[in-house]
């Protein structure tokens, strides 16, 4: 109905143009004017019909038209389509090859502004979207434009999930003017279904899926309503697919400002408690000393039968315990404060090795370590001290976790590149639930013993960032060769790489 | 009888008040006092047998103190201080003090030291006005070295050590008991010019240890201080 309607209204145009021309040229002729003055009126006329009509056809019959109404007005004999003068023929034939011509460039050009506008208009609508995007503060609020835009540049209901790694799903719905908050449910089958995805889109009961990536994984899902004429998905396919990289890109924005603005809060919080710590830690050292020296000092004073010994036993013990405590604290804090740099001298391991076991045989003087040395001798760069809290820490753990005839043994040996210490028990091993969590930081095995000295979950920790900080690394795990836990460290031979934490 | 008189320069009452009693009970007189003037002016009115210096003191630093003394005294000064101080600990050995304690300590650990300090300082004393003979015979333990004849022995049986190594065992022979830094060690063996590479030092001293230890990762006889130097321990029967 429609194209039968433009193109009577094309017809139409060209008839009153040409007729305008002929009248035209009936004046001119009457007011005696050369002939030319009528050829090239037609051929204004020609051009006038080429600019308004859409079509490379009606530009041909225009010329054609004009080309019969000059020959049937103008030329004798006149009213007949016959030719005199022979002379006309070339006059003809030139007109109509110079008309064709103009009305096909005419047309061209016509188009070629048509697409221009068309184009503009798309970088128009995308030039609005990035510049909202880049306004979107949040998740939601980038969800809201996507939404909207592309709800508005298809003209149905538009749907956008969010399910990218940061934060939990969203779901915005654009339902005509409005935009309401759904539950996106099943966002692993979702996320399953479109990572994997080979074509452009998903065709899903109500909607088409298009996916949009991030650059290392799934960032969301659009969901366009299935009452979408496929034309013009595929008319629109290149405007679309722009919509969603700015999309896709605004996203990962906002997952990157995200994370950065989390890692500060986490990274200040963490600083914060670790100075807080770090000075209860360091007021508690000297009060500690006192009561260990005083309360060993009322024991040398008491009688051995006396039963105030045990006592002060006691207070000796926790207070030791609490020395320890306060010594991890304060070296994790230091490790972990970033600042502290490590200082890795040429270190022989065996003597490391023999500072820890004996510092260990002190405290628990029933405890008899077995030591394993390489025969040959080489000197690892490590800072002394604190691979000898690891050791230490690792001993303790051990101790704590065996009964005294079970034998602890520390052994180390050499590989091409590294220099591997191991620390293994006889004991009761690791328990399962704790295999994954051994090296977090305050975490305590929820299944040891009663009877288990309560420990704080900071040994371990010190260990990893120290061997870490080393270049090294550790590993705990139950023995296989017999019932147990090992664990095991390594620190490079070569100096060099991560000199600090 | 004599009382051999013990000098505290610590500014902590609590630990004060816990080494008084030690010493005191351990048959010393014993004289505390809270900062380093006070400590440098009793040993000039009334002087000490031996010192136990804080190195973190309200008034000045400990080293300072370590320092002024000694420019007249030889009386043996331990140091005591925090366990992240080894810098400090090592400068302060090298400067003229006889041994360190870490905070907190014992009792046990606290007398033992000061044992081995004054045994130290009369064996010096006694030495220097007679000469110690070439030909001591050094006996700690299983241990025995016969400088005269340039032989040690170990649980009676001779071992072979080479030039570096005698040199070595007879350094901690002749100072039992007594931490010795690397620097002092080089200095002492391998000669004023050689620097503080303590590489060679370290293997020498590993080879050492192969010989006269049961297992060099547990150390009877001389044992590491790590971040300092190496203390040979000193066994009863050895007097």
């Amino acid at each position: 109905m429609k194209k039968m309607k433009e193109v009577l209204l094309s017809l139409l145009k060209l008839s009153a143009i040409v007729f305008a021309a002929t009248i035209l040229g009936k004046i001119f002729t009457g007011l005696g004017f050369p002939e030319t003055n009528i050829v090239v009126m037609y051929l204004l006329a020609v051009l006038l019909v080429a600019r308004f009509t859409l079509g490379y056809q009606y530009g041909i019959l225009s010329a054609v038209v004009s080309l019969l109404c000059y020959n049937y007005f103008f030329t004798e004999p006149y009213h007949t389509l016959a030719v005199n003068d022979p002379g006309y023929l070339i006059t003809f034939s030139i007109m109509l090859t110079t008309s064709i011509l103009t009305s096909a460039l005419t047309t061209k050009e016509k188009f070629l502004t048509k697409d221009a506008n068309e184009r503009g208009k798309e970088s128009q609508i995308l030039y609005r979207l990035s510049s909202k995007l880049s306004d979107a503060a949040d998740m939601e609020a980038v969800l809201k434009i996507a939404a909207e835009s592309i709800s508005r540049l298809i003209q149905v209901n538009v749907g956008c999930i969010y399910i990218g790694r940061h934060s939990e799903p969203i779901y915005i719905q654009q339902s005509g003017e409005e935009q309401i908050h759904r539950v996106a449910s099943d966002v692993e089958k979702i996320r399953k279904e479109y990572t994997n995805l080979r074509t452009e889109y998903l065709e899903e009961e109500e909607a088409y899926g298009y996916p949009v990536n991030g650059r290392e994984h799934l960032l969301a899902v659009v969901r366009i309503d299935k009452t979408v004429k496929k034309e013009q998905l595929l008319d629109k396919k290149k405007l679309l697919h722009s919509i969603l990289d700015n999309v896709s890109m605004a996203m990962e924005r906002i997952e990157v400002t995200v994370e950065r603005v989390r890692d500060r809060e986490n990274m200040e919080r963490e600083r914060e408690r670790a100075n807080l710590l770090r000075a209860i830690s360091h007021d508690l050292r000297t009060p500690l000393s006192g009561i260990m020296g005083t309360s060993e000092m009322l024991m040398d004073m008491t009688d051995k039968e006396d039963r105030r010994q045990e006592l002060l036993q006691g207070i000796y013990q926790d207070a030791d315990w609490l020395k320890s405590l306060v010594e991890n604290i304060l070296s994790l804090t230091r490790l972990q404060d970033g600042k502290i740099v490590i200082h890795k001298e040429m270190e022989a391991i065996e003597e490391v090795i023999g500072c820890a076991v004996s510092h260990v045989e002190r405290s628990f003087p029933d405890r008899a370590i077995q030591v394993d040395t390489p025969e040959d001798f080489r000197l690892v760069p490590m800072d002394a001290k604190l691979i000898e809290q690891v050791i230490t820490n690792l001993l303790d753990n051990a101790v704590k976790h065996t009964k005294p005839q079970e034998a602890i043994t520390v052994s180390a040996g050499y590989t091409e590149d590294y220099v591997v210490v191991s620390v293994r028990d006889e004991g009761e091993g690791i328990a399962k639930a704790d295999v994954s969590n051994l090296f977090k930081i305050f975490y305590t095995s929820k299944t040891r013993s009663a009877d288990v000295k309560r420990g704080i979950g900071l040994g371990l920790t010190i260990c990893e960032t120290v061997v870490k900080a080393h270049g090294g690394t550790i590993t705990g795990r139950n023995r296989t060769d017999r019932k147990g836990a090992e664990f095991l460290f390594t620190l490079p031979l070569a100096e060099g790489e991560k000199e600090s934490v | 009888m004599f009382k051999e008189k013990i000098l505290i320069i610590e500014d902590d009452v609590q630990i004060q008040n816990f080494m008084v009693y030690t010493l005191e009970n351990a048959g010393f007189s014993v004289e505390g006092v809270v900062n380093g003037k006070d400590g440098i002016s009793y040993m000039v009115r009334k002087n000490a047998d031996l010192i136990l210096l804080d190195l973190g003191l309200p008034d000045m630093d400990g080293m300072e103190v370590l320092y002024k003394i000694r420019q007249w005294s030889e009386v043996p000064i331990i140091i005591v201080s925090a366990r992240d101080q080894d810098k400090e600990k090592a400068a302060a050995l090298d400067d003229g003090a006889d041994d360190y304690l870490t905070k907190p300590f014992s009792a046990t650990e606290l007398m033992a030291r000061i044992r081995v300090a004054l045994r130290h300082y009369y064996r010096m004393n006694h030495s220097e006005s007679e000469e110690r003979p070439d030909d001591t015979v050094y006996v700690n333990g299983g241990l025995r070295l016969d400088n005269g004849a340039h032989i040690a022995c170990k649980d009676g049986k001779e071992i072979h050590l080479t030039p570096l190594e005698y040199q070595l065992l007879l350094l901690f022979m002749q100072n039992p008991g007594k931490v010795l830094t690397y620097h002092t060690i080089l200095r002492k063996i391998w000669g004023e010019g050689y620097g503080e590479d303590t590489q060679v030092l370290r293997s020498v001293m590993a080879s050492t240890r192969r010989k006269i230890e049961q297992n060099p990762a547990k150390p009877e006889y001389i044992e590491t201080e790590i971040g300092i130097g190496y203390r040979m321990r000193e066994y009863e029967t050895g007097k």
